[in-house]
């Protein structure tokens, strides 16, 4: 069975399904037994998410605008 | 890559850009702006340095217009543009990083057991439907504080969607490269939410 060190060195691994399945039965038992690193995982499969919806960004309008005048200048059919 | 328009209405638009109508290429800019700045503020951390990436984005996309063949959508292609054009900047800039291989991650004792247990499991506040304002700020603030090389394939796979073989392509790394530095990223971005629920 994995140290919990381990089983964190392969969460990404793990949540790519991109392990052979003796690892991630090795893995799943030391999951099943180890509850800070069932927390853990939770925490770092729900990053990607909370941090796409932080890092959503609009374009300011005045820079849309100047974005826009730029484009008319240079693009011509 | 997710797109949030429909890809139809992208590829009508596309036809009658390609076919010389600016309106509608300026109709495909305004919609594929804000992720195209957004890609390139999150990889360069310069408003200035994002603004001036997504006019070159588009008007390079103008110019191959015509050698775009819709294999993949166009918002696919522009974004993989902006990354490229972030990425050129990024690697020019030529900025020391002292701190780069310096990401420390969770600390284990010499046994593998955790020095100290995560105490909290927040992952469920990830389904809320407002973000907190001030945590938005601190995933803002952990992201770029994160070296270059780290922050460019956290955006990329984990806020844009590109898949590892795309950011192999963009970034001339080896995808076992690519996996490890996002491994750490996200420990490091974890951690920064983690402290953020744990001050609270």
């Amino acid at each position: 069975m994995f140290t919990c060190k381990e089983s964190i060195d392969l969460l990404l691994e793990y949540l790519d399904g991109d392990m052979s399945d003796e690892q991630a039965r090795h893995l799943e038992a030391h999951l099943a037994a180890c509850p800070p690193c069932i927390d853990f995982l939770r925490t770092y499969r729900a990053t990607p998410g909370i941090c796409r919806r932080a890092l959503k960004k609009q374009m300011p309008e005045e820079l849309s605008q100047r974005l826009k005048e730029f484009l008319r200048q240079k693009c011509k059919p | 890559m997710t797109e949030e328009v429909p890809l139809d209405v992208d590829r009508e638009l596309l036809a009658q850009a390609q076919a010389g109508d600016l309106s509608a290429f300026e109709a495909l800019v305004e919609k594929h702006r804000d992720k195209v700045y957004g890609v390139a503020l999150r990889m360069t951390r310069s408003e200035a340095d994002a603004a001036e990436i997504t006019q070159e984005t588009f008007l390079s996309a103008f110019q191959h217009l015509p050698e775009f063949r819709g294999e993949a959508a166009f918002g696919s292609w522009v974004h993989r543009i902006a990354a490229n054009h972030a990425l050129m900047r990024l690697r020019h800039q030529n900025v020391v990083q002292a701190a780069e291989e310096e990401l420390t991650g969770p600390e284990f004792n010499e046994r593998g057991s955790w020095v100290e247990y995560p105490s909290n499991d927040w992952s469920r506040r990830a389904d809320e439907k407002a973000l907190d304002a001030e945590l938005g700020t601190a995933i803002q603030q952990a992201t770029d504080r994160l070296p270059n090389q780290y922050r460019e394939v956290f955006v990329l796979k984990d806020v844009e969607g590109l898949s590892y073989e795309q950011i192999s392509e963009i970034t001339g790394d080896s995808i076992p490269a690519i996996k490890s530095r996002l491994h750490r990223a996200r420990l490091e971005l974890r951690e920064a939410i983690d402290r953020f629920y744990n001050e609270k």
